[in-house]
């Protein structure tokens, strides 16, 4: 049963190969191969080389965007946050914040989210992508602040919402909170 | 006009309730920004489209939450909740919804 498989291989490859003879030859460099076993080298070699490209690419884009997160973060640290809307007696200008933005995955992440579902759990690369949408979205609402001269938000809340485009959908993550002028932060 | 999402007006006392107000808006933005949107996926990373769509409705809804409120007579919104939800391909709902209040200690907006 197996022989007959590889014979049906053998089969395609050789239709393959009458196919692509009448092709340019530029066209046969790249495509063409001189026996089946050369053929998936060379294809499989190329797909992984461009996973792996693109493997480090994104993940360079991801580790810049928390590096710029963390930088911001250390420089808005003055401004405190509560989820509580107790305010003390003295507290002045209360102003409602909002922040919001929309992240997206690359498209090598989505195949290994795809085939991580297949087994279900945690999804970690979501996982993260949500959290750095998290952190984004306050730091939006804390630059508001800073411009504001605001130095407390309290009673933040979040939200999460699909975004569905024409081709794809994004996920938008929505902060918003009352930011006051409090003369004892905490 | 004062807007919080909190109970009370910092600095100020409320004297007067009157009832619930609301902004909404559905946006949606052109062909060119999901096209790009598709090529920026490829990638990964901020969807600048999309959160420009989000924030654009946003201040369109609390707009006219306070222009709703003013025109009841209203010096501030407490309360204000925020709610985005998907409406068709390429669109959003942005809803803003308050009450409203009279200060007794009344400030410029």
């Amino acid at each position: 049963m197996i022989s007959a498989l590889f014979d049906r291989i053998n089969e395609y490859f050789i239709s393959y190969q009458q196919r692509i003879s009448d092709a340019p030859e530029w066209f046969q460099k790249i495509f063409g191969a001189d026996s089946l076993w050369d053929l998936i080298l060379k294809n499989g070699l190329q797909a992984f080389g461009i996973a792996l490209a693109g493997w480090l690419l994104t993940t360079y884009f991801e580790r810049r965007h928390i590096a710029l997160l963390t930088e911001q973060e250390s420089k808005l640290q003055h401004i405190s946050l509560s989820t509580t809307d107790i305010i003390d007696a003295q507290a002045t200008e209360g102003v409602l914040l909002t922040g919001s933005i929309v992240l997206a995955h690359d498209i090598f992440r989505k195949l290994i989210i795809t085939i991580r579902r297949i087994i279900g759990g945690n999804v970690i690369l979501y996982e993260r992508l949500t959290m750095r949408s998290r952190r984004a979205a306050i730091i939006q609402l804390k630059e508001e602040a800073r411009i504001r001269g605001i130095n407390r938000i309290i009673n933040i809340r979040f939200g999460t919402v699909e975004i569905p485009g024409r081709f794809l959908s994004g996920v938008a993550l929505v902060a918003y909170g009352t930011g006051v002028k409090s003369s004892s932060p905490q | 006009m004062l807007v919080t999402n909190i109970d009370t007006i910092p600095g100020s006392e409320i004297i007067a309730d009157l009832g619930l107000v609301q902004g909404s808006t559905v946006r949606s933005k052109h062909l060119g920004t999901d096209i790009a949107a598709f090529f920026k996926s490829l990638i990964g990373g901020e969807i600048k489209g999309y959160s420009d769509l989000l924030v654009e409705g946003r201040e369109e809804a609390i707009n006219r939450l306070k222009e709703n409120a003013a025109a009841i007579g209203a010096d501030a919104v407490v309360n204000v909740r925020l709610t985005t939800a998907s409406i068709a391909k390429g669109a959003a709902e942005m809803v803003a919804y308050g009450t409203a209040v009279k200060l007794s200690d009344k400030k410029p907006a």
